[in-house]
């Protein structure tokens, strides 16, 4: 599906745009959608989010998955009402470790790993980061870190499953044309 | 791409960081008790390595075990004791003629209610022993005999006894001067956060770590229960009770802090709190306020501009001194 | 669609391994880090025996005078006996708090309960 009359290279960048802001909106109402859902630990989500956050990765590279993932807590506090709460900060923080985390995964040893890898690795940033504004925010006990092992534990499992959606999603959108051609604007392999 | 390298170094260096900042050595708040001078000595201590707190708090420990050999009256080759059976007096340690010092100035203002020299008087009590009973009032008499503020002299370490008879006892005096000389050799070891609790002689040095040193004061009359709670830093804190030693007959209490006029226990008050900048000033000031009873005891504080007071009357009223308040912390 | 495992690659399962072998260790440290409050039985100097407060247990201590018996259960910690002539230390009732002190002076019996100084005990000692 191309428009003889534009230039593939902005062709393709409005495409990133577009398709960005769909992932961003997407991630968004998973987030609000986990958040309504019942949970025994208030914020021990599936972290389905991530899904977006990893087909930008994938996809249009490490720029892009900053910003999906920054959008997502950005917009989905906004929503929740819940903007500059401890919540937040806790969400950003988990947002931002995990996504570095699998940006830089991705980058060193992306060739020898799924996307479960990178996901197990993204929950588990993303469990790193909750825990260190915990204990700066929240608690300034030491103690904090007695449950960090129990968390990490659960968040590997959810990091498997959001990685195989992942890994599905992008099978799928793979063999669209409109991503068939998808280069990734800012890395340079 | 470039800006995700210096990420990359960027989160590196916060990882070394966080594992540089786990491995500090903590500082640690350590609790040590140990029976000596009759009774339990705690001593908590903080702000240091562990290591260097337990070698303070053992050095600690060491130096109230010295002065209790040297200043017990139970003890028969004590420095007390030897001055008790000699004739005339002899030559004491610099440690035992500070205490002697500091209690005779003691006796001498509050007009004789803080006695020194009631040893046969105590031994005749035996408020401790196993079958403890009321002395014969002659006994009483002659217990009392050469005792009071001007039976003991000293001069430099000479001291000079007017009465062969008379026998020494330091009493709680000597173990508040132990808690003294037991925090000058924490301070010594470079502590600055600590408590030393002697039996209820107490010292409490800096503040705990994050707030000051909180102390409850124990209720006269019911067991379990706090009369007030105080918050100091760098003070003794000393109670004087009628209710930790004595026996009761006929629906009398009789307790171990005599009144050096009739040698029978002192009835103006239930418990006395002392607070100021040393225990043996503390508990002498304690002894004496608590025979003296609340107005006179009030009156005698009023000498001692660094000491305030906390009195329970004999009828269960509470006196203090005009400058308590601002050692009352909130409950 | 592809189950996980299918899609999975060897550095995948390492990841995945590593992660849970963290926190699998990180548990064990957590449970094994010393904590809980503590009895501890002393006589002068030495420690005779220590115990989790919260585990029964009836022993008996020796002294120079003979045995103390020491009693630990639900009601906290108390000495049941002694050879002292007083017997204070029986009537001093069950100790629970840490910070408690139960003692034997005259059999030189110490019993205490320990625990990390508490920043928030309505008091640090008790003055009496």
């Amino acid at each position: 599906m191309t428009c003889s009359a534009v230039d593939p290279r902005e062709l393709t960048r409005a495409r990133r745009r577009v398709f960005l802001a769909l992932f961003i909106a997407i991630a968004v109402s998973l987030h609000i959608l986990e958040t309504l859902l019942p949970s025994p630990v208030p914020w021990l989500r599936l972290g389905l989010a991530n899904v977006m956050t990893l087909a930008a990765l994938y996809l249009y590279g490490g720029r892009a998955a900053w910003t999906v993932s920054l959008a997502r807590v950005g917009l989905g506090a906004l929503l929740l009402g819940r903007l500059f709460s401890p919540g937040f900060w806790l969400a950003a923080a988990g947002a931002v470790v995990a996504t570095a985390a699998m940006i830089i995964m991705y980058r060193v040893v992306g060739r020898r790993l799924s996307p479960i890898g990178i996901s197990a690795i993204g929950a588990a940033g993303h469990a790193l980061g909750q825990i260190l504004a915990a204990r700066l925010l929240v608690i300034q006990h030491e103690a904090i870190w007695q449950i960090f092992p129990l968390f990490l534990f659960f968040t590997v499992f959810s990091g498997i499953l959001t990685g195989w959606l992942a890994a599905g999603l992008l099978t799928q959108l793979g063999q669209h044309p409109a991503f068939q051609a998808t280069v990734h604007a800012d890395t340079t392999r | 791409m470039t800006w995700n390298r210096p990420l990359l170094i960027g989160l590196l260096v916060a990882l070394l960081a966080l594992s540089w900042w786990r491995l500090q050595p903590d500082d640690e708040t350590i609790h040590r008790s140990q029976l000596l001078m009759g009774t339990v000595v705690e001593i908590m201590a903080a702000g240091m390595p562990s290591g260097k707190l337990e070698t303070a708090v053992d050095a600690a420990f060491a130096e109230i075990a010295r002065l209790d050999k040297l200043l017990s009256r139970y003890q028969l080759d004590s420095d007390v004791s030897h001055l008790s059976q000699s004739d005339n007096g002899r030559q004491v340690t610099a440690e035992t003629a500070e205490v002697l010092a500091l209690g005779l100035d003691v006796a001498l203002r509050s007009g004789g209610a803080f006695d020194l020299t009631l040893g046969r008087l105590n031994a005749l009590w035996t408020i401790d022993g196993e079958t403890p009973s009321i002395p014969h009032h002659d006994a009483i008499a002659a217990a009392l005999i050469g005792t009071g503020p001007t039976a003991l002299t000293l001069d430099s370490r000479q001291v000079t006894k007017q009465t062969t008879q008379l026998q020494i006892d330091l009493g709680g005096i000597a173990k508040g001067y132990a808690v003294d000389r037991a925090i000058a050799v924490l301070k010594q070891q470079g502590v600055t956060s600590a408590a030393i609790n002697a039996g209820g002689d107490m010292y409490l040095l800096g503040q705990r770590p994050e707030r000051p040193w909180r102390i409850g004061i124990q209720h006269p009359r019911q067991k379990g229960a706090v009369l007030e709670t105080v918050q100091v830093s760098d003070q003794a804190v000393v109670t004087s009770g009628d209710y930790e030693r004595f026996f009761e007959q006929d629906g009398i209490r009789y307790h171990h802090i005599f009144d050096p006029q009739s040698g029978q226990p002192a009835r103006g008050c239930q418990s006395v709190t002392i607070i100021t900048d040393s225990v043996a000033l503390g508990d002498a000031l304690a002894t004496a306020v608590f025979v003296l009873g609340p107005k006179a005891g009030l009156q005698l504080l009023g000498q001692y501009p660094r000491a305030e007071g906390l009195i329970v009357a004999a009828d269960g009223t509470l006196h203090t001194s005009p400058g308590w308040e601002r050692y009352r912390a909130a409950p | 669609m592809k189950t996980p495992w299918q899609i999975m690659t060897v550095g995948d399962w390492l990841v995945v391994l590593l992660l849970l072998a963290a926190s699998l260790t990180g548990l064990a440290w957590v449970a094994t880090a010393p904590q809980g409050t503590r009895v501890v039985v002393t006589s002068g100097e030495q420690v005779l025996f220590t115990a989790p407060v919260d585990s029964p247990h009836s022993l008996s201590f020796d002294g120079p005078l003979g045995p103390t018996r020491l009693v630990i259960d639900d009601q906290g910690v108390r000495i049941t006996d002694s050879p002292c002539s007083r017997k204070t230390c029986i009537s001093m009732g069950p100790a629970r708090h840490s910070g408690d002190l139960l003692a034997c002076v005259p059999n030189r019996i110490l019993v205490r309960i320990d625990s990390p100084a508490d920043p928030k005990a309505p008091y640090d000692l008790l003055s009496r």
